[in-house]
Protein backbone atom coordinates (compact mmCIF):
# COMPACT_ATOMS: atom_id res chain seq x y z
CA UNK A 1 0.00 0.00 0.00
CA UNK A 2 1.34 3.28 -1.04
CA UNK A 3 1.44 6.55 1.06
CA UNK A 4 2.88 7.69 4.69
CA UNK A 5 2.51 6.17 7.80
CA UNK A 6 4.51 6.85 11.04
CA UNK A 7 5.04 5.46 14.50
CA UNK A 8 6.48 7.49 17.62
CA UNK A 9 8.21 5.50 20.40
CA UNK A 10 9.34 6.04 23.46
CA UNK A 11 12.92 4.76 24.58
CA UNK A 12 12.83 5.59 28.25
CA UNK A 13 9.82 3.71 28.85
CA UNK A 14 9.71 1.31 26.11
CA UNK A 15 6.28 2.19 24.92
CA UNK A 16 4.23 3.76 22.25
CA UNK A 17 4.04 7.93 22.75
CA UNK A 18 0.20 8.76 22.66
CA UNK A 19 -0.87 12.01 22.22
CA UNK A 20 1.85 13.59 20.34
CA UNK A 21 0.58 16.05 17.92
CA UNK A 22 2.24 15.58 14.35
CA UNK A 23 1.89 17.48 10.95
CA UNK A 24 2.82 16.37 7.40
CA UNK A 25 3.88 19.55 5.28
CA UNK A 26 4.30 18.64 1.48
CA UNK A 27 8.19 20.85 0.61
CA UNK A 28 6.94 21.12 -3.08
CA UNK A 29 5.65 24.56 -2.79
CA UNK A 30 6.66 27.91 -0.36
CA UNK A 31 6.20 28.42 2.27
CA UNK A 32 5.11 24.18 2.94
CA UNK A 33 2.00 22.93 2.67
CA UNK A 34 0.11 21.25 5.70
CA UNK A 35 -1.30 18.39 4.44
CA UNK A 36 -2.83 16.82 7.49
CA UNK A 37 -2.47 17.24 11.48
CA UNK A 38 -3.41 15.02 13.73
CA UNK A 39 -2.42 13.32 16.89
CA UNK A 40 -0.88 9.53 18.02
CA UNK A 41 -2.72 7.24 19.11
CA UNK A 42 -2.59 4.63 22.13
CA UNK A 43 0.07 2.57 19.87
CA UNK A 44 2.21 5.40 19.11
CA UNK A 45 0.07 5.35 15.45
CA UNK A 46 -2.16 7.75 13.80
CA UNK A 47 -5.55 6.32 13.50
CA UNK A 48 -5.77 6.84 9.23
CA UNK A 49 -2.16 7.07 7.36
CA UNK A 50 -0.39 10.93 7.27
CA UNK A 51 -0.63 10.33 3.60
CA UNK A 52 -3.32 8.23 2.12
CA UNK A 53 -2.89 5.99 -0.66
CA UNK A 54 -4.67 7.65 -2.97
CA UNK A 55 -2.76 10.84 -2.34
CA UNK A 56 0.93 9.09 -2.62
CA UNK A 57 3.24 11.39 -4.98
CA UNK A 58 7.06 11.41 -5.52
CA UNK A 59 8.25 14.80 -3.89
CA UNK A 60 9.70 16.04 -0.47
CA UNK A 61 7.75 15.80 2.90
CA UNK A 62 8.38 16.86 6.26
CA UNK A 63 6.96 15.32 8.95
CA UNK A 64 7.12 17.60 12.20
CA UNK A 65 6.71 15.66 16.04
CA UNK A 66 5.81 18.43 19.14
CA UNK A 67 7.63 15.84 20.79
CA UNK A 68 7.73 18.64 23.53
CA UNK A 69 4.12 17.53 24.82
CA UNK A 70 5.37 14.38 25.76
CA UNK A 71 8.66 15.61 27.18
CA UNK A 72 8.49 18.22 30.11
CA UNK A 73 11.81 17.94 31.06
CA UNK A 74 13.15 21.43 31.45
CA UNK A 75 16.55 20.07 29.84
CA UNK A 76 14.82 18.26 26.73
CA UNK A 77 16.78 18.68 23.62
CA UNK A 78 14.28 19.91 21.48
CA UNK A 79 10.16 20.59 21.47
CA UNK A 80 10.23 19.84 17.39
CA UNK A 81 11.37 17.16 15.38
CA UNK A 82 11.48 17.68 11.45
CA UNK A 83 11.71 14.76 9.61
CA UNK A 84 12.45 15.44 5.99
CA UNK A 85 12.47 12.97 3.64
CA UNK A 86 11.91 12.06 -0.57
CA UNK A 87 9.46 10.01 -1.76
CA UNK A 88 11.00 8.72 -4.71
CA UNK A 89 8.69 5.82 -5.64
CA UNK A 90 5.08 6.65 -5.37
CA UNK A 91 4.07 3.15 -5.71
CA UNK A 92 6.30 2.23 -2.77
CA UNK A 93 5.06 2.80 1.04
CA UNK A 94 7.16 5.36 3.39
CA UNK A 95 7.10 4.16 7.18
CA UNK A 96 8.58 7.02 8.80
CA UNK A 97 8.98 6.23 12.58
CA UNK A 98 10.13 8.53 15.53
CA UNK A 99 12.62 6.77 18.28
CA UNK A 100 13.14 9.04 21.15
CA UNK A 101 14.61 9.72 24.53
CA UNK A 102 14.30 13.66 25.71
CA UNK A 103 17.96 13.45 24.61
CA UNK A 104 18.27 11.47 21.64
CA UNK A 105 16.31 11.37 18.65
CA UNK A 106 16.00 8.65 15.33
CA UNK A 107 14.64 8.36 12.24
CA UNK A 108 14.48 5.65 9.51
CA UNK A 109 12.75 4.41 6.58
CA UNK A 110 10.82 1.61 7.96
CA UNK A 111 8.08 -1.00 6.77
CA UNK B 1 72.21 -6.12 27.95
CA UNK B 2 72.23 -9.21 30.21
CA UNK B 3 70.85 -12.03 28.86
CA UNK B 4 68.25 -12.10 31.72
CA UNK B 5 66.32 -9.76 29.93
CA UNK B 6 63.19 -8.03 32.47
CA UNK B 7 60.38 -9.51 30.81
CA UNK B 8 58.64 -6.27 31.74
CA UNK B 9 61.37 -4.65 29.55
CA UNK B 10 60.43 -6.92 26.88
CA UNK B 11 56.71 -5.84 26.75
CA UNK B 12 58.01 -2.26 27.00
CA UNK B 13 60.22 -2.56 23.56
CA UNK B 14 57.36 -5.08 21.77
CA UNK B 15 54.53 -2.01 22.64
CA UNK B 16 57.23 0.26 21.07
CA UNK B 17 57.42 -1.52 18.08
CA UNK B 18 53.51 -1.35 18.06
CA UNK B 19 53.46 1.99 18.06
CA UNK B 20 55.59 2.40 15.71
CA UNK B 21 53.83 0.23 13.11
CA UNK B 22 50.55 1.74 14.27
CA UNK B 23 52.56 5.61 13.15
CA UNK B 24 53.14 3.15 9.90
CA UNK B 25 49.42 2.28 9.20
CA UNK B 26 48.57 5.77 10.20
CA UNK B 27 50.88 7.27 7.28
CA UNK B 28 49.81 4.91 5.11
CA UNK B 29 45.91 5.88 5.65
CA UNK B 30 46.77 9.68 5.27
CA UNK B 31 48.15 8.74 1.79
CA UNK B 32 45.18 6.76 0.91
CA UNK B 33 42.76 9.69 1.89
CA UNK B 34 45.29 11.98 -0.30
CA UNK B 35 44.25 9.72 -3.16
CA UNK B 36 40.12 10.49 -2.57
CA UNK B 37 39.48 7.47 -0.13
CA UNK B 38 38.17 8.04 3.65
CA UNK B 39 39.65 5.89 6.18
CA UNK B 40 37.35 4.46 8.15
CA UNK B 41 38.72 6.17 11.34
CA UNK B 42 41.06 9.73 10.51
CA UNK B 43 42.06 10.29 13.95
CA UNK B 44 41.45 8.02 17.40
CA UNK B 45 38.59 10.00 19.85
CA UNK B 46 38.61 13.29 21.18
CA UNK B 47 38.00 13.97 25.05
CA UNK B 48 35.61 17.28 25.82
CA UNK B 49 35.52 16.43 29.55
CA UNK B 50 36.03 20.02 31.43
CA UNK B 51 35.84 22.43 29.01
CA UNK B 52 34.68 25.88 29.24
CA UNK B 53 30.60 25.94 27.91
CA UNK B 54 29.94 25.71 24.19
CA UNK B 55 28.54 23.97 21.30
CA UNK B 56 30.31 21.33 18.97
CA UNK B 57 29.35 18.59 16.98
CA UNK B 58 30.94 15.46 15.33
CA UNK B 59 29.22 13.69 12.26
CA UNK B 60 29.60 10.47 11.29
CA UNK B 61 28.61 8.42 7.91
CA UNK B 62 27.07 4.93 9.06
CA UNK B 63 27.29 3.51 5.60
CA UNK B 64 30.68 4.10 4.69
CA UNK B 65 31.74 3.69 8.43
CA UNK B 66 33.66 6.96 8.57
CA UNK B 67 33.54 10.68 9.57
CA UNK B 68 31.41 12.84 7.03
CA UNK B 69 34.41 14.58 6.11
CA UNK B 70 33.42 17.54 3.25
CA UNK B 71 29.46 17.45 4.39
CA UNK B 72 28.43 20.50 4.21
CA UNK B 73 25.84 21.98 7.29
CA UNK B 74 23.85 25.57 6.98
CA UNK B 75 23.67 26.33 10.98
CA UNK B 76 21.23 28.10 12.19
CA UNK B 77 19.31 29.76 14.54
CA UNK B 78 15.52 29.47 15.12
CA UNK B 79 13.36 32.10 14.87
CA UNK B 80 10.29 30.56 15.86
CA UNK B 81 10.09 28.20 12.01
CA UNK B 82 12.23 30.21 10.60
CA UNK B 83 15.97 29.04 10.38
CA UNK B 84 18.05 32.33 10.35
CA UNK B 85 21.36 31.37 8.99
CA UNK B 86 24.54 31.41 11.48
CA UNK B 87 27.41 29.63 9.61
CA UNK B 88 28.18 27.57 6.32
CA UNK B 89 30.24 24.73 7.88
CA UNK B 90 32.26 22.21 6.19
CA UNK B 91 32.61 18.97 8.34
CA UNK B 92 36.32 18.16 8.74
CA UNK B 93 38.72 14.96 8.90
CA UNK B 94 37.99 14.18 12.43
CA UNK B 95 33.68 14.59 11.85
CA UNK B 96 33.91 18.02 13.25
CA UNK B 97 34.61 21.59 12.81
CA UNK B 98 37.56 23.23 13.30
CA UNK B 99 36.31 26.03 16.05
CA UNK B 100 33.30 25.22 18.20
CA UNK B 101 29.91 26.41 16.72
CA UNK B 102 29.41 28.68 19.73
CA UNK B 103 31.45 29.47 22.48
CA UNK B 104 31.95 32.59 24.62
CA UNK B 105 29.43 35.86 24.10
CA UNK B 106 27.81 33.60 20.98
CA UNK B 107 26.94 31.06 23.24
CA UNK B 108 23.42 31.30 24.12
CA UNK B 109 20.22 29.75 24.71
CA UNK B 110 17.73 29.29 22.32
CA UNK B 111 16.66 26.85 19.62
CA UNK B 112 19.41 25.76 16.88
CA UNK B 113 19.21 23.97 13.61
CA UNK B 114 21.77 21.70 11.38
CA UNK B 115 20.97 21.38 8.16
CA UNK B 116 22.68 18.38 6.41
CA UNK B 117 23.31 18.44 2.61
CA UNK B 118 23.39 14.57 2.47
CA UNK B 119 22.50 14.15 -0.88
CA UNK B 120 25.76 16.22 -1.75
CA UNK B 121 27.67 14.07 0.55
CA UNK B 122 26.65 11.25 -0.95
CA UNK B 123 26.90 11.91 -4.46
CA UNK B 124 30.83 13.48 -3.66
CA UNK B 125 31.32 9.75 -2.49
CA UNK B 126 29.62 8.34 -5.61
CA UNK B 127 27.54 6.15 -3.44
CA UNK B 128 24.82 4.62 -5.53
CA UNK B 129 21.68 5.27 -4.22
CA UNK B 130 17.82 6.00 -5.85
CA UNK B 131 18.00 9.17 -7.56
CA UNK B 132 16.79 11.87 -5.68
CA UNK B 133 17.65 10.05 -2.39
CA UNK B 134 15.28 9.13 0.64
CA UNK B 135 17.54 12.36 2.61
CA UNK B 136 18.24 15.26 0.78
CA UNK B 137 18.67 18.13 2.86
CA UNK B 138 18.09 16.38 6.37
CA UNK B 139 17.52 19.40 9.78
CA UNK B 140 18.66 18.64 13.27
CA UNK B 141 16.79 20.31 15.68
CA UNK B 142 17.95 21.04 19.22
CA UNK B 143 17.66 23.35 22.12
CA UNK B 144 20.48 24.62 24.03
CA UNK B 145 18.69 25.20 27.56
CA UNK B 146 21.70 26.13 30.11
CA UNK B 147 24.86 28.21 29.09
CA UNK B 148 26.59 27.01 31.62
CA UNK B 149 26.62 23.61 30.36
CA UNK B 150 28.34 22.80 27.30
CA UNK B 151 26.46 20.49 24.69
CA UNK B 152 27.83 18.18 22.55
CA UNK B 153 26.35 17.43 19.32
CA UNK B 154 26.76 13.64 17.79
CA UNK B 155 24.89 12.77 14.53
CA UNK B 156 25.11 9.40 12.60
CA UNK B 157 23.14 9.17 9.16
CA UNK B 158 23.28 6.67 6.65
CA UNK B 159 21.61 6.69 3.58
CA UNK B 160 17.82 5.59 5.17
CA UNK B 161 18.51 6.70 8.85
CA UNK B 162 19.71 9.52 10.46
CA UNK B 163 19.85 9.65 15.01
CA UNK B 164 21.29 12.74 16.84
CA UNK B 165 21.66 12.64 20.99
CA UNK B 166 23.26 15.04 23.59
CA UNK B 167 26.89 13.54 24.01
CA UNK B 168 29.90 14.34 25.97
Amino acid sequence: MAGISTHVLDLTTGKPIAGVPIELYDLGSNPPKLLNRTVSNADGRTDAPMLAAEAARAGDFELRFAIGTHFKEQVALTDVVPVRFTVFDPVQHYHVPLICSPWSFSTYRGS
Amino acid sequence: MSDKMNPNRRQFVMGTLAMAGGLLVARQALATASAGVQPAQAAGPISLHGVSPRLTIHILDTYHGSAATGLQVEFSRMDKDRAVLLQKLVINQNGRTEAPLLIDDSYQAGDYQLLLHIDDYYRMKGARLPSPSFLSKVPVRFRINSTTERLHLPVQFGPWNYGYYRGS
